[in-house]
């Protein structure tokens, strides 16, 4: 017997979109899946309604049946499904409750009424399962993207649920410790629901794969969804020099983050910083693009610099579209319409930009820089919760351009990094390219 | 010390400030408060102490001219429309500064409680109204996770080369940081509830039991709000 079964599910937000259209599926136990599509295509709701968050979190109209272990999602609580499902989210900083590490992973514990003597090394075998018992006691607040994903993940793991959702677990997690963390999934013995943007990622692990586009559910995976090989560009270094940096280094109040990093972004190139999380990378982006000022060392640019940030919610200070890309042009709303319809998004203008969806928030940060047009160009993770086929389209937009401009790219996705680069450099000391 | 009856202490302070009767048992108070929050963490204690003194300053300065009290003027003013004569009186001078201080006080032992308790460790050593305890240790997270998302405005906003400057250019970040905090909040409840949050029988980790200290503090707690009732 199927251990979830989603029958006939059609379901829309209030005053809002056909976000599932006519969705059946089984899970069996043990079994691990992995749910690709879209940004927007409805992987996000199709887990909330097997968490049985939808509907009752988010109302709506809901149709069909969705029965999980034996319940109702219809007629039983989330709160009461927790012990069955539990699940992780897109973001991370959105579902931390408490301010230290083993106090959050213990939260779920205490919840569902384990005994309070098992509750504290549940916890911590949870944190040792993902390689995170060494940050037991630190205040979360202090945790990198990478760290807090860990984090969550062992928050959920520690519940020993008969049904893992996982939505978009490793976009801040390098190769490594995505390889690891899904490898993890499968060991806890649940049924896993894997939703992911990255392919290459997930599929060797998983049992079979289901597409969910515009909320209809598919079970063939399209060619622009195919994994791909990553080979890392070896170019020469080209180009005159837009920003150099020499022997530099920084830390953190007493913790040193970049040691003796050196390298240099010419124009008319593309260059892909990669590392392990924690390695400093965002760091030394923002030591490029003259946000921080570096401990020693010397950093050198010549003409302005943007810098991207990999959240997307930094750029949402103004009620419009583009009055929000319009503040780095000193309020020329015409360029700025002309850089939102360059990433897809003519027609927006007037939309608040927090009634984007996550993907279309990415792209209206990416217009929010792109329009200053600068010298040397940051971007820090472009591609977190990017699907494929816009991966693409961001690698176009990046390359048709490169001439004109510096450009680094911060990533972690080593296959976007292959086909938008023209070299890399690592922050890992061993490798040939290595920076630091 | 265990979180609960350092929270009862400074809650004793604030509520002997409001208590008393004397500028001077107020002072004294604000005082003993501030120093404590001294030994907040460098980085943080200056908004919040800040904040406390810039609260009991406005309601001194503020004070004489919306009050009529007393009858020895130290200064007169025009005629305002609605307020009428404006004047200063010693009296309203001293009123002034008593609920200055006691403002202060107030705010002082909350920023004491934000700065100085692990917020956790309260959620956890509550034996009863759980869920409000957990309501109010997560508004007072509001305050540096507020903190946290104004610098990463700024940032993205220095990041397009946009100098956020002055009172106005920080003012307009207040509705995107409302905004935003709106988002979190909607999102953590979801994330509570899919862990089981408000389900029946709810257990609590094992925690240390209470010493000498802590219940020394918590009549310690009665004690003072008694003296500021009954003597201050």
């Amino acid at each position: 017997m199927a251990l979830a079964r989603v029958d006939h599910l059609s379901f829309a937000y209030p005053e809002a979109y056909q976000a599932l259209r006519d969705v059946s599926l089984d899970l069996q136990a043990g079994e691990v899946v992995a749910l690709l599509g879209p940004s927007g295509g409805g992987k996000s709701t199709l887990l909330r309604a097997l968490a049985g968050l939808v509907p009752h979190f988010h109302g709506g109209r809901f149709s069909g049946r969705v029965r999980v272990g034996g319940l109702d999602t219809c007629r039983s609580r989330p709160a009461d499904l927790a012990g069955t499902v539990a699940t992780l989210f897109q973001d991370p900083e959105d579902q931390v409750v408490f301010t230290r590490v083993a106090n959050e992973v213990a939260f779920g514990l205490e919840n569902l009424g384990t005994p309070p003597a098992e509750i504290g090394p549940r916890a911590l075998e949870a944190l040792a399962a993902v390689g995170a018992a060494h940050l037991a006691e630190r205040p979360v607040a202090e945790l990198s993207g990478g760290e807090l994903q860990r984090v969550c993940l062992a928050s959920v793991l520690a519940l020993r649920p008969r049904l893992l959702l996982l939505d978009e677990p490793t976009s801040q997690l390098d190769p490594e410790g995505a390889a690891a963390a899904i490898e993890l999934a499968r060991e806890s013995g649940a049924a896993v629901v894997l939703s992911e943007q990255r392919p290459e990622r997930v599929l060797d692990a998983c049992d079979r794969v289901l597409f969910l586009q515009d909320g209809r559910l598919g079970f063939e995976l399209p060619d622009a969804w195919r994994p791909r090989e990553a080979e890392l560009p070896r170019a020469e270094p080209s180009g005159m020099p837009v920003c150099t940096l020499d022997r530099v280094s920084f830390a953190y109040g007493a913790v040193p983050v970049v040691q003796d990093a050196t390298f240099c972004v010419g124009r008319g190139e593309i260059v892909a910083l990669v590392g392990p999380n924690g390695s400093g990378k965002t760091t030394l982006a923002k030591l490029a693009a003259g946000l921080l000022e570096p401990g020693t060392g010397r950093v050198e640019r010549s003409g302005r610099a943007c810098y991207l940030s990999q959240d997307p919610g930094r750029y949402l200070v103004r009620e419009r579209a583009d009055e929000e890309v319009a503040l780095a042009v000193d309020g020329d709303l015409p360029r700025a319409r002309r850089a939102l319809a360059s990433v897809g998004l003519a027609g927006f203008e007037e939309r608040h930009p927090r009634d984007l969806s996550s993907g279309e928030r990415e792209r209206l940060a990416l217009a929010a820089v792109l329009v200053a047009k600068p010298d040397l160009l940051v971007l820090d993770e472009p591609t977190r919760g990017v699907d494929p086929p816009r991966k693409d389209e961001l690698a176009a937009l990046l390359r048709a351009k490169a001439t004109e401009r510096a450009t680094l790219v911060v990533t972690n996705d080593l296959v976007f990094a292959s086909e938008v680069a023209d070299r890399y450099v690592s922050t890992v000391a061993e490798r040939e390219q290595a920076v630091a | 010390m265990s979180p609960a009856p350092a929270a009862a202490l400074l809650a004793a302070l604030a509520a002997a400030a409001l208590l008393a009767d004397r500028v001077a048992s107020v002072a004294v108070i604000a005082a003993v408060l501030f120093v404590v929050c001294l030994f907040g963490p460098h980085g943080r204690r200056k908004l919040y102490v800040a904040g406390a003194l810039l609260s009991g300053l406005a309601v001194f300065v503020v004070t004489p001219f919306v009050a009529t009290v007393g009858w020895h003027v130290i200064w007169s003013g025009p005629t305002v429309p609605v307020l009428g004569q404006l004047d200063v009186t010693r009296e309203e001078l001293h009123n002034g500064l008593f609920q200055g201080l006691r403002l202060t006080s107030v705010a002082l032992a909350f920023a004491a409680y934000a700065l100085l308790l692990d917020h956790d460790r309260l959620v956890q050593s509550a034996r009863f109204a759980r869920r409000s305890v957990l309501a109010i240790a997560l508004a007072t997270r509001l305050v540096p996770t507020l903190e946290r998302d104004a610098s990463g405005l700024v940032e993205a906003l220095r990041g397009r080369g946009v100098e956020v400057t002055g009172v106005r250019g920080r003012g307009r970040m207040l509705v995107p940081l409302l905004a935003g905090s709106l988002e979190r909040s909607l999102n953590l409840a979801e994330a509570m509830e899919a862990r089981g949050y408000g389900r029946p029988g709810a257990t609590r980790a094992l925690q240390a039991s209470w010493g000498v200290a802590e219940r020394a503090a918590l009549a310690g707690s009665v004690l003072i709000v008694a003296i500021g009732g009954l003597w201050l």
